[in-house]
């Protein structure tokens, strides 16, 4: 189970353990669950600039995904309900035409906010210091670059024991499963 | 003595060129002359002769040349004959003899108008003649006595009439099947008498292979008796595939300049005295031809059977192994690197891996192999395997040594060489008990305090609407709103009523109008569409026709009938 808070505590603490990637890691995953809390973002961008990691924009969500997929959900029935009342009768017609708009806004709201999130699916951050991002997904493969603890990077594949990442500036390389962890588990 | 038929044409010109003096005294064009010299290349002490021919009678006002290093000498006039097209042509020579003062590449200008440039060679002082060597006919005289060989490399012999050797370098004890010996080709080649070496030197026979042929040998210029030699060295390495007794030898394919004059040519030629005639009778070509080494004896033992380890890949040498582990202290889950160094002297082509397929607590990675020579044929050298290693156990581990077995030619029996075990120390992971990469007391400075643990606990990370199952609420929705949008459909009568509005709506505005094409065209569809048929039907049609086609009369319609002929009949469905 996890809750926003718990997780924003859990990082709290790997902060103050003096672990950036863990509490990076733990801020990144209260965050998903409360995209506008100011606490959490606040730790998070400020242990991303005292790890030396580029830090990201923060959005200011509307709503939360929970409640945005609600919304989703009251959309499609105000959606379809005015559109099937439209076909059962003539009146009503201000009526139904509001429903329709306020349909249509609501299934946008929620696929705004999914297009925002989706990308975070799929982000991992460093948890070792000095971590080799290989050319090629073995313990052997030369090393193409290093990345530093804490920095959050997009998982485009997998092999074996190794995640191929892409970097904010967009460099590649296939870095150690063990050396990061995803931000949705 | 019988002459061949064969001279006669030489001696014809020999009695003309006597005559010749008798027959063209005139002074000749210089236009018409040529020259050339002979011979192209030749040592400091040497001098070769110029030679300039006209055949339009005789040479008068030739200048000398004038060229650093080299002196110009008349030697005289002559007179003889050309062969043009079969036919003789007196022409008359003038000579002059070329000394060299110094070594280098000379060009000469041209003297007379057509020649060319001319160039002269002139190399480092030597005893003998560089076109010493004649190929001799066996029917001609003994050739001379090959040059001393006393100093030649032993087990080499002078072949091409003295102008180049080739010798087999092999190891004198016997050898065994798959074992790599080191080998030694040496071809030496007089410059000058050998032009070019035209491939590479190949063993015969096919019971052994010969590796790492390079193609850039070693060369250094030797003296063997007397006789300057460009000695060219190639190494290699020898393997027998079977065993057995056998004789080696080695060839090399070269070009060597051959005089092909018979000996009754250059008696012929000895007795003119004169360089010119001398000249006629010069045959020198380069030739084709392959030079052999002395056959060498190898025997070659089979490996015993007896004694044979299971995991005996086929190397055979003398060699070591050590290993070692790189990071020594990683963290659980890190990848190592287990590495195992062969070294020594051997067929290391043969030298397997030996490493890990699986061990306890480890995941096992397929080892790579490197080779690094250490001389030039890959005899002695170091085969580095690498070994990815991983292990999510902390603590203190043991990795197992490793044995690798070998067949040692000096011995005469299979060795196995071990390697210690190597202990590692695996630290627990970052996420567990690892220390901070960061100063924590900086980190802690700007934080935020902790949340009362207040907020609502989720399964899942994942938002709501990137879970599946929640994402089959809206999917049913959808599926009723699709299904009640067939279900909720309006009657056919709601929809009968709907359309006859609209077309009487139509015809009464076409009525207003007075548009009767469209009026009539209209009630004629409307009717048709209603199922009416009779006398109404083919008049409509016939107003709607004539109304097309001859515009009617607004006068003469009679709207208002047929508008209420198509209301009863609308009515009537």
């Amino acid at each position: 189970m996890y809750s926003a808070d718990t997780l924003y505590n859990q990082g709290n603490a790997y902060a103050r353990a003096g672990k950036p990637g863990l509490a990076v890691l733990s801020y990144k995953r209260a965050a998903l669950l409360a995209p506008n809390d100011p606490d959490i973002n606040s730790n998070l961008e400020y242990v991303s600039a005292t790890a030396r990691v580029p830090t990201e924009a923060q959005f200011a969500y509307l709503v939360n995904p929970t409640a945005a997929a609600w919304l989703g959900v009251i959309g499609i029935i105000l959606l379809g309900g005015s559109l099937l009342a439209g076909k059962a009768t003539r009146h009503y017609r201000g009526l139904r035409v509001t429903a329709k708009l306020l349909g249509i806004g609501c299934i946008a709201l929620t696929l705004s906010n999914a297009a925002v999130l989706w990308p975070r699916m799929h982000e991992a951050v460093i948890l070792t210091n000095q971590t080799p991002a290989r050319v090629s997904p073995v313990p052997m493969g030369d090393t193409a670059f290093v990345l530093r603890e804490a920095e959050t990077v997009t998982m485009a594949a997998e092999h074996e024991d190794y995640v191929l990442i892409r970097t904010r500036n967009g460099r590649t390389g296939w870095v150690a499963r063990a050396s990061l962890g995803t931000v949705v588990p | 003595m019988r002459i061949p038929l064969t001279h006669w044409s030489k001696l014809w010109v020999i009695c003309l060129t006597l005559l010749a003096p008798i027959t063209h005294t005139h002074a000749a064009d210089l236009s018409l002359a040529y020259e050339t010299i002979e011979p192209p290349s030749i040592r400091m002490g040497e001098s070769a002769v110029i030679r300039i021919t006209s055949m339009d009678g005789y040479l008068d006002n030739v200048p000398l040349p004038s060229v650093t290093g080299l002196k110009f000498e008349w030697i005289g006039r002559q007179q003889g004959f050309e062969f043009v097209s079969g036919k003789p042509i007196p022409s008359s020579y003038v000579l002059i003899k070329v000394t060299p003062e110094f070594a280098g590449v000379f060009t000469i200008p041209g003297l007379t108008p057509k020649s060319r440039t001319l160039g002269l060679e002139v190399v480092a002082a030597e005893t003998s003649n560089p076109l010493a060597w004649r190929n001799y006919k066996s029917s001609a005289p003994p050739p001379p006595p090959p040059p001393k060989v006393t100093s030649l490399p032993k087990g080499a012999e002078l072949k091409a009439g003295g102008a180049a050797f080739v010798r087999l370098v092999i190891p004198t004890r016997d050898i065994y099947v798959g074992e790599s010996v080191p080998v030694d080709i040496e071809v030496g080649l007089r410059p000058g008498i050998v032009t070019s070496l035209n491939g590479l030197p190949t063993l015969s026979g096919g019971d052994f292979t010969l590796n790492n042929l390079s193609r850039q040998p070693e060369r250094r210029d030797e003296d063997y008796g007397g006789n300057q030699f460009l000695l060219m060295t190639w190494h290699s390495v020898l393997a027998a595939v079977k065993p057995g007794d056998f004789s080696l030898s080695v060839e090399a394919p070269m070009s060597v300049k051959v005089n092909t004059l018979s000996a009754e040519d250059i008696s012929i030629a000895a007795r003119m005295g004169a360089p010119f005639l001398q000249s006629l009778y010069s045959a020198i070509k380069p030739k084709e031809m392959t030079v052999t080494s002395p056959t060498s004896e190898l025997k070659v033992l089979p490996l015993p059977t007896e004694g044979r380890p299971n995991d005996f890949s086929g190397a055979v040498g003398n060699f070591q192994v050590t290993s070692d582990i790189a990071p020594t202290h990683p963290a659980a889950g890190d990848p190592l690197t287990l590495r195992l160094h062969v070294s020594g002297t051997g067929n290391f082509d043969r030298v397997d891996s030996p490493m890990f397929s699986q061990l306890e607590h480890w995941k096992t990675y397929p080892p790579k192999s490197v080779f690094k020579k250490s001389d030039a044929v890959g005899y002695k050298g170091e085969k580095v395997f690498e070994q990815p290693l991983i292990t999510a156990k902390s603590g203190q581990q043991t990795i197992p040594g490793l044995a690798f077995s070998y067949f040692n030619p000096t011995t005469r029996r299979y060795e196995r060489a071990q390697t210690q075990p190597i202990q590692v120390s695996i630290g627990a992971t970052l996420a567990n008990s690892s220390p901070g990469s960061l100063d924590a007391a900086t980190l802690r400075r700007g934080l935020r305090p902790d949340h009362d643990p207040s907020s609502r606990s989720v399964s899942a990370l994942e938002p709501l609407y990137f879970q599946p199952t929640f994402l089959a609420v809206p999917a049913t929705l959808a599926l009723l709103l699709a299904g009640g949008w067939f279900v909720v459909r309006p009657s056919p009568a709601r929809v009968n009523a709907r359309v006859n509005a609209r077309v009487l709506a139509q015809l009464e505005a076409a009525a207003k109008s007075g548009d009767s094409v469209s009026f009539f065209e209209l009630a004629h569809q409307t009717l048709l569409r209603t199922g009416a048929a009779g006398e109404d039907i083919e008049r409509l049609s016939a107003l709607a026709d004539e109304a097309k086609y001859s515009r009617y009369e607004p006068g003469n319609t009679d709207f208002p009938h047929w508008l209420a002929v198509i209301r009863a009949r609308l009515k009537e469905i």
